[in-house]
């Protein structure tokens, strides 16, 4: 045997001592994963893992770590499964990873990322789904514990804006195994009895485990397929809950669900009495508005002395009587002119004036004779002059 | 008035009070409304006083399964 080997064989050597013990070719190991690197074209995986005193290399390699359901980050915690080996290039032992999770609290919050994220594929956090909380509430649903300080915060939060509600307490329990169950349960009966205007689910605050049955999809399920609004109330330690995700309204704590859930009634109170009070005044407004016009209206001569019309028009009336007689009195004097310049004219051609002027009229048998022609001689005749007849005899003409 | 919820009688209150304070209505269309109003406001006030003031508890009968409500305090 040479007194030397080389380091080739020394690495060698060690590896298959690594790779003989049974333990090391598969064994569990917890640690906070640092200097994370994923080869792109590889798509190897290399990191190292501590805890607070000491460190080692790993590697998970592309076959392996494929169907990883979360992607390693610094500073997580990690439960993983694998195999030591020697790397031998660099002479450095390091852990060969054939699975792997995300360990504690991390791993909560990722399978609640991971659940979040199918639900929400899924449509139960669709905002379009939102229902509307009324304006007035009257009956209460609450799904929490009867014990718990919640259902004491909301109660009384409840009745000091709304003295006359009507609570409903559907009692569960609101955290452990049975708590998912319970509460969806308690969310169901509530729509079945279909008597509540408003749910209010929830619990006061608690570490994240406590408040794991807001994160089932039993729960989420439950107030999504509710038909009755539901107000969430899930304590407010962690930013959500899969419950604040699927209900209607989140409230960040007992007491602002219930604050959420009714209104004040004194100022709905107030509110309905100043319409009220504004509708009477906008009406008198109105009617008196209308009332000033007729008093305006009124105000006219016309209605304080009616008789002014009256006057007016027999003012008119004996004007046109006057211009009527007016009219016909000129109109019979004009005549009256006119009659006596006839008459004169008349006057100056009646025989009677002619025989005055001595001349005479002849008359045969009563008819005035014209023409020579009109008698014969021999014939009677009389002669009418002014004073009196005279009987003639023709005894010639020509 | 059938049929009308809360909400919508509140709105309508207030449809209404505006409407007539604007002041372009006929006489009688606004006396019209302000009936209609005032019946709103009474059914809102009658609204608000409907609550029973209890706390109750929802149960399901162990046998039956039937939902039930108790008064509690």
């Amino acid at each position: 045997m040479a007194d030397f080997i080389t380091v080739t064989e020394l690495n060698k050597y060690v590896e298959n001592i690594l790779k003989a013990d049974i333990f090391l070719n598969n064994f569990w190991l917890k640690g906070e994963i640092s200097g994370f690197r994923l080869y792109r074209q590889s798509g190897h995986m290399y990191f190292t893992l501590k805890d607070e005193t000491a460190q080692v290399s790993c590697v998970m390699f592309k076959s392996r770590n494929k169907n990883l359901d979360f992607v390693p980050e610094d500073g997580q915690k990690v439960l993983l499964r694998g195999q030591v080996s020697l790397f031998a290039e660099q002479g450095k032992y390091q852990v060969y990873v054939e699975e792997m999770q995300p360990y504690g609290l991390g791993g909560l919050f990722l399978y609640l990322e991971q659940l979040k994220q199918n639900l929400a594929k899924a449509g139960y956090f669709a905002a379009d789904k939102k229902k509307i909380i009324p304006q007035l509430v009257n009956k209460v649903g609450v799904v929490t514990s009867q014990d718990g300080a919640a259902f004491h915060d909301i109660v009384r939060v409840l009745r000091s804006r709304h003295s006359g509600v009507e609570i409903i307490l559907a009692h569960t329990t609101v955290q452990g195994e049975e708590a998912p169950m319970e509460i969806a349960n308690a969310i169901n009966r509530l729509n079945e009895h279909n008597y509540v205007e408003v749910i209010i689910v929830g619990r006061g605050g608690g570490s994240l485990e406590d408040l794991m049955a807001f994160n089932s999809e039993e729960v989420v399920k439950a107030i999504y397929k509710s038909t009755i609004p539901i107000i969430s109330a899930v304590g407010h330690e962690i930013d959500f809950s899969l419950a604040d995700l699927a209900a209607d309204v989140r409230a960040v704590t007992p007491t602002q669900a219930a604050q959420l859930a009714v209104p004040e009634i004194a100022l709905l109170e107030k509110q309905i009495k100043d319409y009220r009070e504004r509708l009477t005044l906008a009406v008198t407004r109105h009617i008196n508005h209308r009332s000033e016009l007729i008093d305006n209206l009124m105000m006219r001569k016309v209605w304080k002395n009616p008789k002014i019309l009256i006057e007016e028009r027999e003012e008119r009336l004996s004007t046109l009587q006057n211009s009527l007689l007016k009219a016909i009195i000129s109109n019979i004097d004009k005549r009256h002119t006119q009659l006596s310049s006839l008459l004169s004219t008349l006057d100056a051609l009646s025989p009677l004036k002619v025989k005055q002027r001595g001349y005479a009229i002849l008359l045969k048998e009563g008819k005035l004779i014209r023409s020579i022609n009109d008698v014969n001689i021999g014939d009677q005749a009389m002669a009418k002059i002014a004073d009196g007849t005279i009987n003639v005899l023709i005894t010639d003409k020509g | 008035m059938e049929n009308i919820n809360f909400e919508l009688a509140l709105k309508r209150l207030e449809d209404i009070v505006s409407l007539i304070e604007k002041g372009q209505l006929d006489l009688d269309e606004s006396i019209k409304l302000f009936e209609e109003g005032m019946k709103l406001s009474v059914f809102c006030q009658t609204e608000l006083e409907k609550a029973d003031n209890k706390i109750k508890l929802l149960l399901a009968d162990e046998e039956t399964g039937e939902l039930k409500i108790i008064s509690q305090d």
